[in-house]
């Protein structure tokens, strides 16, 4: 599994995997799933993009598909411009994809990697541009939320709302799209991707100002992920040192890494 | 953090540097500054211009970088005086003379400098330069208009030659620098515009603001004049190259970037991509934007110049908006020494100003090392804050129009990245900064633009003048004790510029070797003194002084004095001590 960084796109797909989101999507596909792995391991980035938008046409609602197709697409762009990837060469992604979802009303997953496509963006845009991208993913997780309420959609747009600074007050917003997650996730056994809620949820209460249910929340996380870095990072840290932690952690010039292949690896 | 290969450099310079520069260290004090402005006669008052019609609230607000200071010796009597802008029709600007004990007068109306701010045209910066080396420091005052240059007459009176000057095209300038381009022994002028050449306050069309808040491509570029002799200046703006430009320009800054005895050029723009542009020597210039820095997306505000680490190389100080909002850091441009340069102001901890305008380097404290002062705040106002009402109702509305004036909501009583403490940075032996402004007491909260950085008495230690906008003006008088030896350098060209802009002064003192060069106007809205400061530590002499002229005569100065001023005149040597 690629683990770049410990980011929140990766686990929420876990859950998207485990509420039955994905798994019935794969068969259909796993031929073009398969040449498009091996262009991307020859990083023939178009053959790989060729194939997923292909493969996409015939199956808008695999997840998996739209998650390898917006990789090739980053992949693609950092490959051939420095830093963060040519703003311009994101445009495809979310061209693509405002088509299919168009063509497509009820693919909720389509209308999450849509999103997902404005994320990729956001790290090679300017910061003014960066606030719109943001909006517009807002948006698009809210359409695949109206669509299915899944727990993966509401773990995304929650944690999105965590990115937008205090003064914009969009942290309630957040902080009630994860606690429907947290509920989802209850009734379920616990699963190792469930650790990201407790982080996530935990830094939406301190968003609120609320630290001590932030503690308790990163308590209760490390109580059934003792091995957990980014819960550990939260409860070893106070004050300005735990505000600079999640300051860099939500940075929206840091690239959230939205390679949601580790669902397929995890089990 | 990647290490990249400058990064690594500093890494090894990091555990270098202590022993290189262990003698300096022990000069090293706490830098100090006393506010007294008020007590100084120079507390001005600046006001944005109050325009008419609905959307006199928005283009106030875009039009209040218009406060700005220059230093310079009108008077030839050695001391440095200034010149303040104010913005709003009708208002005068300033002129003070310099008594030498911290005390000025002003002399505005008997200068006869006041004019500027008329229903049509709106003051944002001003520069001294002597532009017919007649050894009288010339005024040009750069307007949303056309500029205004006034000949110095002697006796303390100025003559308007606007007219027969050639600088007859508008332009929405913010700001302007002189520097000889060409080396042809007369100072050239460039200006810097913020705005498409279109009056504001006639407006005839609404859709004047930035196109793209990032990418912003209706700007106002920049024009370059050549300076013919006779007073006449002639526009090479496309000759030169930089015709292309439509960026916002909001500040220029010079310097010899690749060594190699010519002035290039760095382009601040807010609203998109800064430009850098190497000089080729044979009047033209080369933009290498994309190979030395790569493009940006960032508000560009401020291009000082400086070599703040030593090593021979001028690096550039851009500052941008690093605030709640919006993380964008600012750029501290370390000169590669092959025509590109790395940001590492993360690393050297000058990345986050808030919303940064004017940034100054000075050895306040005499060690050797350029330290930083960086002004910063947009609008200082009530308590409601005008960001999610700009998010809300424009940002964030569908097909919402950004050019169009008439789209952008009402501030009216709002604060916009207001009260912002100024910083401070103490320059660590060139590896790192050290933010120190509330024990240097120069963290004031107002909303900053302009600075003049010049040792205004004399005494060894730098003072800093600080304009602010629709606020009174700060003096901070040096005060640092403790600090190191130091020498000032007056230098007169001959051949070369008699400004002598450009001209390249390297000193070495125990074991340190400092490059500076004599700027002409670097920094946003705001011009430092033309006499080279250079703190030298502990050292009690120099081991050499060489100017480098921008004639190309490279000479050897022999008897500099420390603690002093060495007028120095090209091909003459040392004059006086």
């Amino acid at each position: 599994m690629r683990m770049r960084n410990l980011t929140p796109a990766k686990w929420l797909l876990s859950g998207a995997l485990l509420t039955g989101l994905i798994v019935p999507a794969f068969a259909a596909s796993e031929a073009e799933i398969a040449k498009a792995e091996a262009a991307m391991a020859a990083k023939d980035y178009n053959t790989a993009i060729t194939v997923l938008e292909a493969a996409l046409q015939n199956d808008p609602d695999n997840i998996r598909l739209g998650s390898d197709y917006r990789q090739a697409i980053l992949r693609k762009s950092v490959a051939t411009y420095k830093k963060e990837g040519n703003p311009v060469d994101f445009d495809r992604c979310i061209s693509f994809f405002e088509k299919l979802v168009a063509g497509h009303p009820n693919a909720s997953m389509a209308y999450l990697n849509y999103g997902f496509c404005h994320v990729d963006k956001i790290a090679a845009a300017g910061s003014i541009t960066q606030v719109l991208l943001a909006n517009t993913a807002l948006t698009q997780f809210t359409k695949s939320i109206e669509i299915k309420p899944s727990w993966i959609a509401l773990y995304t747009r929650g944690n999105s709302y965590l990115y937008w600074p205090v003064i914009f007050g969009k942290a309630g917003l957040g902080v009630a799209d994860l606690e429907r997650a947290y509920a989802m996730q209850k009734s379920e056994p616990t699963r190792a991707y469930h650790q990201r809620l407790y982080i996530s949820l935990g830094d939406g209460y301190w968003k609120q100002d609320n630290i001590e249910k932030a503690r308790a929340m990163w308590k209760e996380g490390i109580s059934k992920f003792p091995d957990s870095k980014q819960l550990k990072a939260r409860l070893d840290r106070k004050d300005d040192d735990l505000k600079s932690y999640i300051d860099d952690q939500l940075d929206p010039n840091k690239r959230v890494d939205t390679d949601l292949h580790e669902i397929w690896e995890a089990k | 953090m990647k290490l990249s290969p400058t990064g690594a450099r500093f890494a090894l310079a990091a555990i270098a540097a202590p022993l290189a520069v262990w003698g300096w260290a022990e000069a090293t004090a706490t830098i100090k500054f006393t506010e007294m402005a008020a007590k100084a006669g120079i507390q001005t008052n600046h006001h944005t211009r109050v325009f008419p019609g609905k959307a006199a609230d928005v283009l106030r607000m875009f039009t209040s970088g218009g406060s700005s200071g220059a230093a310079g010796d009108y008077d030839g009597d050695g001391l440095d005086d200034l010149f303040v802008t104010d913005s709003d029709n009708g208002k005068p600007n300033h002129l003070f003379h310099n008594n030498g004990d911290m005390t000025f007068t002003e002399v505005t109306d008997k200068a006869g400098v006041a004019k500027g701010n008329d229903p049509k045209s709106i003051v944002a910066d001003a520069l001294w330069f002597d532009y017919d080396n007649d050894g009288k420091e010339d005024l040009l005052v750069a307007r949303f208009g056309t500029p205004i240059l006034y000949h110095n007459e002697g006796g303390g009176k100025f003559k308007d030659v606007s007219a027969g000057s050639g600088f007859t095209r508008f332009g929405n300038t913010i700001a302007a620098v002189s520097f000889d381009y060409d080396n042809d022994g007369l100072t050239d002028v460039m200006f810097g515009n913020y705005f498409k050449p279109l009056n504001l306050i006639e407006l005839p069309d609404p859709h004047v603001l930035p196109n793209d808040l990032d990418n912003a491509i209706n700007g106002g570029g920049v024009t370059l004049w050549h300076n013919d002799g006779k007073g006449k200046f002639t526009d090479v703006t496309d000759k030169a190259g930089f015709g292309k430009l439509t960026g916002w320009t909001l500040d220029l800054g010079h310097g010899d970037f690749d060594n190699d005895g010519d002035q290039d050029i760095y382009i601040a723009c807010d609203y998109g991509t800064d430009r850098i542009f190497f000089n080729n020597g044979n009047g033209t210039f080369t933009d290498t934007t994309e190979k030395s820095i790569g493009f940006d997306t960032r508000k560009g505000m401020n291009a000082e110049v400086t070599d703040y680490d030593n090593d021979g190389y001028l690096d550039i100080y851009v500052t941008n908006i690093t605030d709640e909002y919006m993380k964008e850091c600012n750029m501290l441009w370390h000169n590669n020494h092959d025509g590109t340069f790395t940001d590492i102001s993360k690393e050297t901890n000058t990345c986050a100003t808030l919303w940064g305008w004017a940034a100054k380097f000075g050895d306040f404290d005499n060690d050797g090392w350029p330290d930083l002062y960086v002004v910063n705040g947009l609008r200082s106002a009530g308590k409601e804050n005008y960001i999610p009402v700009l998010l809300n109702n424009l940002l964030l509305k569908p097909g919402m129009d950004f050019t169009d004036v008439r789209n952008w909501p009402d501030i009216g009583g709002m604060t916009w990245s207001g009260y912002q403490k100024k910083k401070m940075f103490h320059n660590l032996a060139g590896q790192t900064f050290k933010e120190i402004s509330g024990e240097a007491g120069t963290d004031n909260e107002m909303d900053g633009r302009g600075l003049s950085v010049a040792d205004f008495n004399h005494d060894g230690k730098l003072d800093i003048f600080q304009v602010n906008a629709d606020q009174k003006a700060i003096f901070y008088k040096g005060v640092t004790e403790g600090g190191g030896n130091w020498a000032q350098f007056k230098l007169t060209g001959t051949k070369s510029n008699r400004d002598a802009i450009g001209a390249r002064i390297t000193v070495k003192a125990a074991g340190l070797t400092q490059m500076r060069e004599v700027d002409g106007g670097n920094g946003y809205a705001g011009q430092s003194s033309k006499t080279v400061h250079i703190g030298i530590g502990k050292a009690t002499k120099f081991d050499s002084v060489e100017i480098r002229w921008p004639s190309g005569l490279v000479e050897k100065i022999n008897g500099a004095a420390i603690g002093k001023i060495n007028k120095i005149t090209e091909g003459k040597g040392l004059q006086t001590k």
